[in-house]
């Protein structure tokens, strides 16, 4: 990992994608996208290359939730198409809502985890976490979202 | 609007900005020509690199980073003067680039033999001897020849306009193929 260029093209991708499902939005998803790789390009020197894709998770996690916290958006219905998996007798857009509804940590918990498929070891360094909070962040983000969609 | 759409138009946004900011110092991409893709990179100085290839060339690259750092970043936008002033070239209708060059991560000798290079005009040509002299070694073509065939910035700074004092072509970074075909656009060869 040599550039700016090979951490882009390596991440970003899958921390596009990441920032879709956790806003659900396309300009808050541009927006999130860029600030994360700014954020990594300014602190590239003391990044490790063994974790470069938790550490992402990690930028882009807290920034989503910091962004949050400055502002709230309506959903459009071709930004949830975007943001949700597909699942069996379930529209995309009630496993959008259902995410959305997701207090923030247990909302990244669960992407990383379920839609990212990210193991658990990295889920819990992307969120600064243990492993067993992390486990528990996602099974209980599990929960409400079948009870959500049931 | 897929998610590569998307995401293409998210990178050229952070590159944008990324520059900008100066967080990122260098635009690169690459470019279809005649003589196959040519891979190209600009810094806050000029023009640092025409590669033959749609690949990074390693000790290019290995020269962009040692100088500016790991902020190299694929921008297209930023290299829209580049690819016009060469699209216009291949064309036939610019025999003169108004482009800056960025020789500083070159030793002293190669800036002196590129920058005398630079000045041979379109059509012309000159012998790796006279190029020597004109470096300030006149011993030294063996040496010019060994700077000629490392210019990173071949057809902007034209290393195709020197050739051996029998006229022979000799070598060509890019292979003597392409040298031929580029003295032929400038009526050199037949």
């Amino acid at each position: 990992m040599r550039t700016f260029e090979d951490l882009v093209e390596a991440h970003g991708r899958e921390i596009f994608a990441y920032a879709l499902r956790l806003t659900g939005d396309r300009d808050e998803a541009d927006d999130l996208f860029q600030e994360t790789f700014l954020a990594a390009f300014r602190a590239f020197a003391k990044a490790r290359d063994e974790h470069l894709r938790a550490w992402l998770y990690r930028i882009a996690t807290n920034k989503a939730i910091d962004a949050r916290r400055r502002r709230r958006r309506p959903l459009s219905l071709d930004d949830l198409e975007l943001a949700a998996p597909e699942r069996d007798g379930v529209t995309t857009a009630d496993v959008a809502a259902a995410i959305r509804a997701l207090p923030p940590h247990e909302r990244a918990a669960f992407v990383l985890r379920r839609v990212q498929d990210l193991p658990y070891d990295e889920v819990a360094r992307a969120l600064e976490c243990s492993e067993e909070a992390a486990r528990k962040r996602v099974s209980e983000a599990t929960k409400k979202v079948k009870e959500a969609l049931s | 609007m897929t998610l590569d759409v998307l995401l293409a138009d998210a990178r050229e946004r952070l590159a944008t900005r990324a520059i900008a900011e100066g967080v990122a110092r260098v635009a690169v991409d690459v470019m279809q020509s005649p003589l196959g893709p040519l891979w190209l990179a600009i810094g806050p100085k000029g023009v640092l690199a025409i590669h033959y290839g749609a690949d990074a060339n390693e000790g290019d690259l290995r020269r962009i980073v040692a100088r500016y750092g790991p902020g190299v970043l694929r921008a297209p936008k930023r290299l829209d003067e580049v690819k016009r002033e060469l699209d216009e070239y291949f064309a036939g209708k610019r025999t003169r680039f108004e482009l800056s060059v960025d020789l500083s991560a070159l030793t002293p000798f190669q800036r002196r033999v590129l920058a005398a290079t630079k000045r041979v005009p379109f059509g012309r040509v000159r012998s790796y001897q006279e190029i020597a002299t004109q470096a300030g070694i006149p011993s030294a073509s063996r040496a010019t020849g060994n700077a000629l065939g490392a210019n990173p910035i071949p057809i902007v700074v034209p290393c195709h306009r020197i050739l051996g004092s029998d006229g022979a072509l000799h070598g060509y970074a890019g292979g003597v193929d392409r040298k031929r075909w580029l003295l032929k656009l400038e009526g050199v060869l037949r």
